[in-house]
């Protein structure tokens, strides 16, 4: 088998499982809401549902311009390996990384000082945005990060 | 660090893409190393070399000074 084709194949076969599995997570948060008194809000497995269903599609989608243009094949696995992208995705891995740790850290002192009342304790609602940005932020980071070293 | 694959590679009369496709690197990736934004790795630097028929330090001309300012 070619690489280019064992390339496709790869394509498709992560495409389909991330669409089965974005239909089982949205499927069972939708369930979830309807049946279940649940102590956490099922939306965010319903979120976690779209999010691989939008992978899936994403890759359904590169597999079907490969099928159409076979002759793009080759550039698009010449790309995907390229040393420049995978040096730009490490930095912004990197910077991610440190986003994401001193989010987390930032959290841990905040906790710890409102632990001995220097800083007010953190609210459910506090507590969830909190967590929602560590999880947001770095990929906004790793994303802008992206789009800045392409354009160097 | 500067270089000289655009004045090799117009002399062949390629165009980026075809060099970018001989050396499998996309073609943004000759850009930028012809802007001397980004320095190739030691494969690829020889990969481009052996393109031309020269060797690296005919290919890339590395000045000690780059370094002190990056």
């Amino acid at each position: 088998m070619s690489k280019n084709l064992r390339w496709m194949k790869k394509q498709q076969r992560l495409g389909w499982t991330a669409l089965a599995a974005g239909l089982i997570f949205a499927g069972c948060g939708l369930i979830l809401a309807r049946v279940a008194d649940l102590a956490f809000n099922p939306r965010i497995i319903t979120g976690l549902g779209i999010l691989f269903l939008g992978l899936g599609v994403a890759y359904l989608v590169r597999y079907g311009a490969a099928q159409k243009d076979p002759k793009s094949v080759g550039r698009m696995v010449i790309e995907e390996k390229d040393e420049r992208m995978q040096m730009i995705r490490a930095r912004a891995g990197n910077r991610a990384y440190w986003t994401s740790t001193v989010i987390v850290y930032g959290g841990l002192m905040w906790v710890s000082f409102a632990a001995n009342g220097s800083l007010p304790a953190l609210s459910a609602d506090g507590l969830w945005y909190f967590l929602a940005a560590a999880v947001i932020l770095p990929f906004a980071v790793y994303a802008a990060s992206l789009i800045y070293e392409q354009q160097k | 660090m500067n270089n000289r694959l655009e004045e090799l590679r117009s002399r062949k009369g390629w165009t980026q893409q075809e060099l970018a496709d001989r050396v499998e690197v996309s073609r943004q990736t000759i850009i930028s190393l012809e802007r001397g934004r980004y320095n190739p790795s030691i494969t690829l630097a020889f990969r481009l070399a052996r393109q031309f028929g020269v060797t690296i330090e005919e290919l890339f001309l590395y000045s000690p000074e780059e370094d002190e300012d990056e």
